[in-house]
């Protein structure tokens, strides 16, 4: 029988440790099936993160190219598929801006009051998948409930819950139902005791904050440098939002705060989603009180909106009118523009190009998400494995806008 | 051991493995299945067994009819004084709880599908809140106008009471039969067939073993996983002991079975046989559930390490340093009640309670820190790491499916029945209602007699055993609860918690309880006669606080819901003219 320690030396009797390296995602139930996280560990700790975009990339720049320019709004609703409608008004925006019109005000105050009601079914979204991720599960339900109550308004003034492709160039494609400002009234109080409630649950509990206090932190200059925009780069403490820093459409009417947090945290990220949504809340409030209820929604240019359905069926010009913006699409003149809103993640932009024909000749977005992402491994590195679920679900990265 | 012995240790297997099983299937479902329901997806918790009608009508008529069948007979036959009395005691609360049942049950119908007659059109304008007060003052005044009757006059009011019983049942019973609708009924069951779809569905499942994985181990840990979480509740007592008079042979045989003593004295002095209602009471008690415990984590880790899966391997990591970690802290924290009760058997601490005050009145900080530890050791949110199914997806048990999977979770809902036994047995009391000894009622204040009721052996022994089995499921209730509302904390804050928390805060427990002892034994009689009264006083809170929560408990469940109602969709609307009910978000 050999001697069991027939060559060991002091050295090798060490365990070997080498660091584990562990993919996590894209089927990871806290990667959303959209990102792959590449960790490298030793024990628990992250020593190196190498986060993989691109498991959601549907050529969407490529699919616009080939279509008129209102086809583009469907793609656009898939952009950030939690808040379509943000999505449909910056780029309607963006179209508008090319071809130098400005649609009518009650059109304006339509857009924003759905916008920003989709900037509260976002933020709701974020913030309860979140908790839920971190095992609350009742705030999760409470927010879902929540935001059941505006995907019914949205599907009474759109005819869709998710995907509304409601936005046209030069207004939306319906007017505001009758009912439209008493149903959000109604909704928007329920909404935000159901919002209080899933907050009572969890912000009293230390063992949440506990999980999101000090971890996931970014300084003011990192996140400039790495063109963050919207609520993360707020909770570093930048008050840099679109809306009051280049107000677009009637936001320049609105008293509202832009909530900034100081020390760039998951619980500042929290947070400041949590207060942008009492803030969309009161611009609803105030655009439902200064929206008029009568007048056009569509400006009034028969190269750019459609006619009316009884004209198209019963006058040979709307009935031309109707085949020309159709077939051939709206004409938008030849030139380029970059146009940027507030999107439920950041500042939003379109650069487009237009060749003078009806079909857009490159269509670019800046999707906030892209550049959110690519601070993830700078954030992490050095963190627990437990922690990259509460950061990577704070910074709400949503693969539909970061793989463009 | 003899052949009686044998037996009955069986029976009671059998009752605790039932009890066990269909408790963990229910509290899945309540803990994991609800969610579904909650969203209203549709699932398995929409199964429904149609039944025809004829067939409900049997099912809801021939139990009251044999019940009452029974109580008739009772009448029937021969009754001496103390035996009438009792019976003239339960009949006429039986009958109390039937008829407001009933009448809760028709108010119901009759709101739900319209009354079919002028007498439920009346019973329908009442709050089914009122029929339940109204029952529950009566239930007291029956007590206390049966306790009036003299005792011979006893036998006649008995006979008359069993046969007005047995004649309500049958009633009730032909009536509610009446009520069921004509052809199919739906039976669903509050979804809880959910869980019989989810064993159906795990037992075909395919069984899979990572092919790099160990396979002996791999099929071992489940196995491992699941037997020390049945094998605990054995040396949980589940009821006081049965005295069983002899025969006349001086051996313990199945003749000796039905000579149930009639009545047994508060000191338990039994001259023939004693059979405990427990498993298996042994001298190591409360030792042997933490050994057992202790056995759990092997499950995990070599689930966790045969798996050949990372995240595997990080939650078996996670599970075995958790739990060991906790082990201590769990063993610790009862130290105190072990200087308390003078004894590790499980036995005689729920007799040193009932002598006494309930643990949770002497112990109140070992019980969070038992129960915090408890949470760790049975792995459930906060304390569920080593599953954490957002950062490593189900952690150790990630690679199993089918039943293998099944048994993982099985053990886990068994633990957390067993958990929710131990903490009643430990701090609430196990089987002892207060005031309610082995001879009956005593409200007792110290020396001050207040009332007492005598009561049979029988009758005593099954409050008990069903006292014990009610608050087991309430302790459940409580953890699932937990479960649905914290969220968990991060591997490294639970070992912080653990060791820099819980363990220091165990040993003062530890160190102040054992002074507080020696304090006591040393103390004046004064001073411990009145500890004795405060004593009393803590059964005094928990009786009418208990009587007080459940009558709110099921006033609360009878209150009417005010659906406040906006129909602001107009999908909402047409469902609405269409008389159909979509349920808008927009109800309150």
């Amino acid at each position: 029988m050999e001697p069991l320690d027939r060559d060991l030396d002091e050295a090798s009797l060490d365990l070997p440790s080498e660091p584990m390296l562990l993919n996590m995602g894209p089927s990871h139930p806290a990667m959303h099936g959209t990102v792959r996280i590449v960790l490298e560990l030793s024990g628990e700790t992250i020593n190196k993160a190498d986060v993989q975009i691109g498991y959601l990339h549907r050529g969407f720049e490529k699919m616009c190219e080939r279509g008129t320019w209102t086809q583009v709004f469907p793609y656009v609703d898939r952009l950030n598929y939690v808040s379509p409608m943000l999505n449909n008004v910056g780029f309607a925006l963006a179209v508008e801006k090319m071809l130098g019109v400005t649609v009518p005000e009650r059109c304006q105050y339509y857009r924003v009051i759905l916008g920003e009601l989709a900037r509260i079914c976002d933020h709701m979204i974020c913030s309860g998948a979140m908790a839920m991720e971190l095992g609350a599960f009742t705030p999760f339900l409470y927010l879902c409930r929540a935001r059941e109550i505006f995907w019914e308004i949205f599907e009474e003034e759109t005819g869709a819950r998710l995907t509304h492709s409601f936005g046209r160039v030069g207004g939306m494609a319906r007017p505001p139902t009758p009912d439209f400002k008493a149903m959000v009234r109604v909704g928007l109080a329920r909404v935000l005791t159901l919002i209080s409630d899933a907050e009572k649950l969890i912000l009293k509990n230390r063992i949440f904050l506990d999980r999101l206090d000090g971890i996931g932190r970014m300084s003011q200059e990192d996140a400039l440098a790495l063109g963050w925009t919207g609520v993360v780069l707020r909770a570093t403490g930048v008050p840099y939002d679109v809306r009051r820093a280049n107000p677009y459409m009637v936001y320049d009417r609105f008293e509202f705060d832009v909530p900034v947090g100081t020390r760039g945290d998951n619980y500042d990220r929290f947070m400041c989603r949590q207060e942008e949504i009492r803030q969309a809340a009161r611009i609803i409030e105030q655009a439902l009180d200064q929206m008029p209820d009568e007048g056009p929604i569509n400006i009034d240019d028969p190269r750019i909106v459609l006619p009316p359905k009884e004209e198209v069926y019963t006058t040979i010009e709307a009935t031309i009118q109707h085949f020309k913006i159709v077939m051939e699409g709206i004409k938008v003149p030849a030139g380029e523009c970059y146009s940027y809103t507030e999107a439920g993640n950041g500042e939003l932009g379109f650069y487009l190009v237009s060749d003078g024909s009806g079909t857009p000749y490159r269509v670019r977005i800046r999707p906030p998400c892209f550049a959110t992402t690519q601070g993830l491994s700078q954030l992490i590195t050095g963190l627990m494995i437990p922690d990259v679920v509460p950061t990577f679900g704070s910074l709400n990265m949503i693969g539909g806008e970061c793989d463009h | 051991m003899t052949v009686v012995e044998l037996a009955l240790a069986i029976v009671k297997i059998l009752i605790v493995v039932m009890f066990l099983l269909n408790m963990a299937a229910i509290a899945t479902w309540a803990d994991r299945r609800q969610g579904a329901m909650v969203q209203d997806r549709v699932g398995p918790n929409r199964a429904v067994v149609y039944l025809p009608s004829m067939i409900v009508r049997g099912v809801v008529f021939f139990p009251p009819a044999l019940l009452g069948a029974l109580a008739v007979f009772t009448a029937t036959r021969a009754m001496p004084a103390p035996v009438a009395v009792e019976a003239l005691v339960i009949g006429a609360q039986f009958a109390v709880f039937v008829t407001w049942l009933g009448l809760l049950v028709f108010c119901a119908a009759a709101r739900r599908g319209g009354p079919i007659n002028a007498a439920e059109e009346a019973l329908a304008r009442f709050d089914p809140r009122s029929i339940f007060y109204a029952g529950v003052m009566a239930h007291v005044l029956a007590f206390f106008v049966t306790q009036a009757v003299p005792l011979s006059a006893a036998p006649t009011a008995a006979r008359v009471v069993c046969v007005l019983l047995g004649a309500l049942l049958v009633v009730t019973g032909a009536y509610t039969a009446l009520r069921v609708p004509e052809g199919k009924v739906a039976l669903r069951l509050l979804g809880t067939l959910h869980a019989a779809a989810d064993a159906i569905k795990m037992i075909w499942k395919e069984d899979f073993i990572p092919p790099k994985g160990d396979r002996l181990l791999h099929s071992l840990a489940p196995l491992l996983a699941m037997f020390p979480a049945l094998v605990t509740f054995a040396v949980i007592p589940f009821g006081d002991k049965l005295c069983f008079e002899d025969n006349g042979d001086g051996v313990f045989g199945f003749a000796d079975l039905p000579l149930l003593k009639r009545t047994v004295d508060q000191a338990f002095t039994c001259g023939g046989h004693v059979a405990s209602l427990q498993v298996a009471d042994l001298n190591v008690g409360i030792l042997y559930i933490f050994a057992m415990a202790g056995t759990g984590i092997i499950g995990a880790a070599l689930a966790g390490w045969a798996s050949d899966n990372k995240f595997s391997l990080l939650g078996g990591l996670r599970a075995a340093s958790q739990m060991v970690s906790y082990e201590v802290a769990m063993g610790l924290s009862v130290v105190g009640l072990f200087m308390i009760y003078s004894s590790v058997r499980l036995g005689d601490m729920v007799q040193w309670q009932a002598e006494h005050a309930w643990g949770i009145f002497v112990q109140p900080f070992a019980f969070f820190l038992f129960l915090a530890a408890l949470a760790a050791e049975t792995k459930r949110i906060p304390f569920d790491q080593p599953e954490g199914e957002s950062e490593i997806v189900s952690g150790y048990f990630v690679e199993y499916s089918g039943m293998k999977f099944g048994m993982f979770m099985t053990g886990e809902y068994v633990e957390l029945i067993t958990s929710s036994a131990l903490l009643v047995t430990l701090f609430f009391g196990g089987y002892h209602l207060p005031f309610l000894d082995r001879d009956g009622i005593n409200v007792v204040f110290g020396e001050t007699v207040l009332f007492q009721y005598k009561m049979t052996h029988l009758a005593v022994s099954l409050t008990y055993a069903l006292a014990f089995f009610g608050k087991t499921i309430l302790m459940t209730w409580v953890q699932v609860f937990f479960r649905w509302t914290l969220p968990r904390f991060r591997y490294d804050q639970v070992m912080r918690l653990g060791w820099t928390k819980l363990l220091p805060l165990t040993l003062v427990n530890m160190m102040v309880t054992g002074i507080v002892v020696l304090a006591v034994d040393s103390a004046p009689e004064g001073l411990r006669s009145g500890l004795q009264v405060a004593a009393d006083v803590s059964h005094a809170l928990v009786a009418v606080g208990g009587f007080a929560a459940v009558v709110a408990l099921i006033a609360g469940l009878l209150e009417p819901i005010d659906r406040q109602r906006t129909l602001a969709s107009t999908s909402a609307r047409f469902a609405a003219a269409a008389g159909g009910t979509k349920a808008s978000p927009q109800q309150a």
